[in-house]
């Protein structure tokens, strides 16, 4: 029998109150943490993302736009960049790689494709120091080989030397109608990639010439099919028609739509000084007045993502701020109302020789319990709540985030907590303080 | 037994002085005021004090532990003046040197019997290695030998008997035992009586009982009525009604 013995006798004795009280504690703890781990980690996934890309130039309607299609895979880009105009930036512009890359096919209308060429895997780093590494088979060498991301091939199952055929489109993008299976070109996967934790691990990676040839496919239909009434063509049809090769390309098929780019570096610097310059002379070039470029420094937009969506995930924090000190309020009430039912035995203590000193400390070693307590079970429902947060963002965003909370924030958490539960034990406390001994003994009527 | 409070102020202190002492009570509803001109027990020394139903006694008796203020004049327990102790020292001192006794027992619901002596030990300067030992004798030696038993499974007689141990657990120097055969028939409140006078006894502890109860009075030597220390003079409501 000690202060221990009292306190937890009297938790237990109201078991329903001290569990809900609790709860409400933990749910509180629980929303902060995961909002910490959502910021962070959101943050580091959008940050990572980039790897050792300068610029990422396209068509679409903003570089932010541009961003989160070319290197988060948010969805198809709009329009497309000729080869030629890509061709004619890399001679012209003083840049140290330039990586064509076309998005807008998908595998299983899921898994976004990517073609482009061999300088995507030995240039271009999908985050920083993190270069391509092949735990399976090899890059793709040849038309039609396809090398599959870490996060892709263990969702799909997909394995070396498995045929499989490509969605034109992806489930998102627009005209639903235009999305179709390319049942005549057979990808073969020829490498695995290991995990680089960024978005480049779910998607699926091919050359160029594959890509333009699906879509020559695709046009030559069109011409044949002109002028003659629209009929549904069987598959049998669509089986027996020639395939078209490389030297069937037309440079109209020649598109692609992003190109990586990374500026002259001086030796040894990482910092691109002359990015602003490769993105002036791109905005100012005349050829590209009618049909303008959207020059995107991944690094500046993502930035400009955070601070807009720093200002929602302050509101966010203010709201589990709010949470928190209402489940404080909850502990100084659950207390407050046992207090009533606890006079006779703070008086009983007093007789028997407590100080009030010592009751104060008995209700207030309570609220810390419940604070305590509220922590752990915060601390376990904030880690699920982290893993289905993570897969939220995964599935709904595409954005790869690291579940785990940082340990800063889980120890200040923790510690604001209990904080905020000895805080809410004073009024309470105060009370047990000042109970009269001579009221509180009468007896009972 | 032990009677280590008498070294701490005194070996020859009376266990109980009370000089001159006066308190008001006012409230709402009216008032009284409790006048004692002298009362001294002897060490070990037992006395019961007659009052009618709510006749200032039990005002008295936590005056006597400290728990309320006297107007004027002194209480002095083993010589120590009560009053002149201020904040958690009475406390320690009252926890030390006085037992009580009430009515309905006031034991701690949801702990068991052998807690509930422990309580008092909790606030003692007994190493809290010795509490369960001590508890555990002490609730046997009154025939309690569900030491584990939570007090509200006990009968009305055990939870007396587990008041009593309580009271006595620290080796007081004084019980203040309030109307403490009110709730029991005549049978049980001779028997009550006869175990409180005799933990008393075995611990050396003067017993002050207030009642008013004439049928417990032929077990006392010495009886004195509230009123002929001083009085209850007012003609108000009493005590109890008052303070509610």
């Amino acid at each position: 029998m000690n202060d221990w013995t009292i306190v937890t006798r009297s938790l237990r004795a109201r078991l329903f109150s001290t569990v809900t009280t609790i709860a409400s504690v933990g749910v509180a703890v629980a929303l902060m943490l995961v909002l910490i781990m959502m910021r962070s980690a959101g943050k580091d996934a959008f940050e990572r993302g980039s790897g050792n890309v300068h610029l990422l130039v396209s068509r679409d309607a903003s570089p932010l736009v541009s961003v989160l299609n070319g290197l988060f895979y948010a969805g198809a880009p709009a329009k497309p960049i000729m080869y030629t105009e890509y061709e004619k930036l890399r001679s012209e512009l003083p840049v140290d790689w330039a990586i064509p890359v076309q998005l807008g096919d998908s595998y299983e209308g899921t898994w976004p494709v990517l073609a482009t060429t061999p300088e995507f895997y030995t240039k271009f780093e999908p985050a920083e120091k993190t270069p391509w590494k092949c735990v399976q088979g090899r890059w793709f060498e040849k038309n039609f080989e396809v090398v599959v991301g870490a996060q892709a091939e263990r969702a799909t199952g997909l394995k070396l030397g498995d045929q499989i055929y490509m969605t034109h489109g992806t489930a998102g993008s627009r005209g639903a109608g235009s999305v179709h299976v390319h049942k005549e070109y057979k990808y073969t996967v020829v490498g695995i990639l290991a995990p680089t934790g960024t978005n480049h691990d779910r998607v699926l990676f091919t050359n160029l010439a594959s890509a333009w040839i699906i879509h020559a496919h695709d046009r030559i239909e069109r011409e044949e099919h002109a002028g003659q009434p629209e009929h549904e063509e069987t598959p049998e049809e669509h089986a027996h028609e020639k395939l078209v090769t490389e030297e069937d390309l037309i440079p109209e098929d020649r598109k692609i739509t992003n190109i990586f780019m990374r500026v002259l570096t001086r030796p040894g610097a990482d910092v691109g000084a002359l990015i602003p310059v490769v993105m002036e002379q791109m905005r100012r070039d005349p050829q590209f007045v009618a049909a303008p470029l959207t020059v995107a420094g991944p690094s500046a937009e993502i930035r400009r993502l955070m601070s807009i969506v720093g200002n929602v995930d302050q509101i966010l924090f203010a709201m589990a701020v709010v949470v928190m000190v209402s489940s404080g309020v909850g502990i100084m009430l659950a207390l407050y109302n046992s207090m009533e039912q606890r006079r006779r035995q703070i008086a009983v203590l007093r007789v028997l020789g407590a100080s009030p000193g010592r009751i104060f400390g008995l209700i207030l070693t309570e609220s810390a319990l419940i604070g305590i307590f509220g922590s752990i079970a915060g601390v376990a429902a904030g880690l699920v709540g982290a893993q289905v947060a993570a897969s939220i963002m995964r599935e709904r965003l595409g954005l790869f985030i690291d579940p785990t909370l940082p340990g800063v924030g889980l120890a200040g958490v923790a510690l604001g907590t209990l904080v905020l539960a000895c805080v809410a034990g004073i009024v309470p406390g105060v009370m047990a303080y000042r109970t009269s001994v001579a009221k509180s003994l009468r007896p009972m009527a | 037994m032990t009677n280590s409070h008498q070294n701490a102020a005194g070996a020859n202190a009376a266990a109980l002085k009370i000089s001159d002492l006066r308190f008001t009570y006012r409230g709402a509803d009216g008032g009284f005021t409790l006048q004692v001109g002298s009362l001294v027990l002897a060490p070990g020394e037992q006395m019961l004090l007659s009052a009618t139903s709510g006749g200032g006694k039990s005002t008295l008796l936590q005056l006597i532990a400290g728990l309320m203020e006297p107007d004027s004049g002194s209480i002095e327990v083993m010589g120590r003046n009560v009053h002149g102790l201020r904040g958690a020292a009475r406390d320690r001192y009252r926890g030390a040197h006085v037992g009580m006794i009430f009515q309905t027992f006031n034991l701690l619901q949801g702990f068991t019997a052998a807690e509930n002596v422990m309580a008092a030990l909790m606030f003692s300067e007994v190493p809290p290695g010795e509490h369960r030992g001590r508890a555990e004798s002490l609730l046997t030696g009154l025939g309690i030998t569900k030491h584990n038993s939570l007090v509200e499974q006990l009968s009305v007689g055990q939870q007396q008997r587990v008041a009593v141990a309580r009271a006595v657990a620290c080796s007081p120097a004084i019980v203040l035992a309030d109307e403490p055969t009110a709730s029991l028939d005549p049978e049980n409140a001779a028997i009550a009586i006869g175990l409180i006078q005799k933990a008393c006894r075995d611990k050396g502890a003067a017993l002050l009982c207030v009642s008013h109860d004439p049928a417990i009075a032929a077990r006392f030597e010495r009886v004195q009525k509230l009123a002929d220390l001083a009085g209850v003079q007012s003609g108000a409501k009493p005590m109890e009604g008052a303070a509610r």
